[in-house]
């Protein structure tokens, strides 16, 4: 009887520990954290999005809420190649089938890109024609002030 | 650089060296510019994780591992699966988890997008930038944003503070005869007296030193002496950081 029981109690510990797993971390325990880009290099963005896997690696996806506010020349990163000529102010356009590969790779994890609504307007941006996958709830009116508002709700600010 | 050598500038970074070795790695600084500029790094570095895992998040608890094998635990841990599982399938269908007290959390709207909770109306924005990179184009922009902010918040009468911090190659925005934004600098800091222009001392003193550079500042720049601790200072006072 005494096996039996101690059979049935491991199965429940098994089972709890799978349900608890399954469940998703409450919002107010997960780790906040915001990356800033503003940079156009692609090695460095492609280096950026490395980092965040490896954070994502570290913490786990369910105990992380982690944003990627992208302004200025940062934009370059989801700014697709054929749209270089029609945009102003831009170097590089960097939203490569590999870059492309990262971000989806991301977003499947739960990070959220974040775009700044003036920087597209200032540099002729159209969201649906020159970006990759980015929706209009993606778009933040100012990055900066995303990036305030964020760590003033108690995001770490990471800068890479 | 031997690992020897790389413990020994994470130690002095720490604080962590005695009077004597700190002595001697100073000297060693200043005859090699390029040492500086690695420890001036390393200390740069740490001093963002400091404040970005000052408040770790807690560790998710584990229900697992308590249960004791008697019928009375075997109860309660049955209990325990039941809300378990309900909750867990509920969190992972989707569906609709039990209400909480909202107010102290993010708010978010259908699509999950963030909001700011409303502040009390005596709450202050403060911002921090911080500057090292020559590069005065993303300068320029940092203004743009700036300028934009200043305007937003006087017309809607909400308080901000704003503080551009320059060290390293960023003093050059700052620089009289480098500085590429000096007039709109002056005309910001005249309609703004919520925005400050901050120079760093370590970088001026160290480029008379390395460089017999006598460094000449705008009118509008303010001294202070270490860009770097007064940006984590700052942030420990809770100001929000943005680096340029």
């Amino acid at each position: 009887m005494k096996k039996l029981i101690n059979a049935v109690l491991a199965g429940l510990v098994g089972l709890m520990a799978f349900t608890g797993a399954a469940a998703a971390a409450p919002a107010d325990t997960k780790q906040k954290v915001v990356y800033h880009i503003n940079g156009d290099d692609a090695k460095q963005q492609a280096g950026a999005l490395r980092n965040i896997q490896n954070h994502i690696n570290a913490v786990g996806k369910d105990n992380l809420d982690l944003r990627v506010v992208m302004h200025g020349n940062g934009v370059s990163m989801v700014l697709l190649p054929e749209a270089l000529d029609k945009v102003k102010g831009f170097k590089n356009a960097n939203a490569t089938a590999e870059m492309e590969a990262r971000i989806d790779g991301l977003k499947n994890q739960g990070v959220r890109f974040e775009v700044c609504a003036n920087t597209l307007k200032g540099r002729q941006v159209d969201r649906e024609r020159d970006l990759y996958m980015v929706d209009s709830a993606d778009i933040v009116p100012s990055g900066v002030a995303e990036l305030a508002i964020l760590q003033s709700q108690g995001y770490a600010y990471i800068k890479p | 650089m031997s690992p020897s050598d790389e413990l020994e500038q994470n130690a002095f970074v720490d604080g962590e060296l005695s009077p004597d070795q700190q002595a001697e790695l100073l000297e060693a600084m200043r005859e090699d510019p390029e040492l500086a500029r690695r420890i001036c790094e390393l200390g740069q570095l740490k001093a963002q994780l400091r404040v970005a895992y000052a408040n770790p998040p807690q560790p998710r608890r584990r229900m697992a591992g308590k249960v004791k094998a008697s019928w009375r635990a075997f109860a309660a841990g049955a209990a325990l699966l039941a809300t378990g599982i309900v909750s867990g399938w509920l969190l992972h269908a989707g569906g609709p988890a039990w209400r909480v007290d909202t107010s102290r959390f993010v708010v978010l709207d259908p699509d999950g997008h963030g909001q700011a909770p409303a502040l009390a109306s005596g709450d202050e924005t403060r911002i921090v930038f911080h500057l090292t990179n020559a590069d005065q184009t993303v300068a320029g922009e940092l203004l743009d944003d700036v300028e934009g902010m200043l305007k937003a918040y006087q017309a809607d009468h909400r308080r901000l503070r704003v503080e551009i911090v320059s060290n390293s190659d960023g003093l050059d925005l700052l620089r009289e005869g480098l500085s590429q934004h000096k007039a709109r600098i002056h005309r910001l800091a005249e309609e703004f007296s919520n925005l400050t222009f901050v120079a760093c001392k370590n970088t001026i003193d160290r480029l008379k030193v390395e460089r017999g550079i006598e460094v000449q500042l705008i009118p509008d720049a303010e001294i202070i002496d270490s860009g770097v601790n007064h940006v984590v200072n700052r942030q420990q006072q809770g100001w929000s950081y943005i680096r340029g």
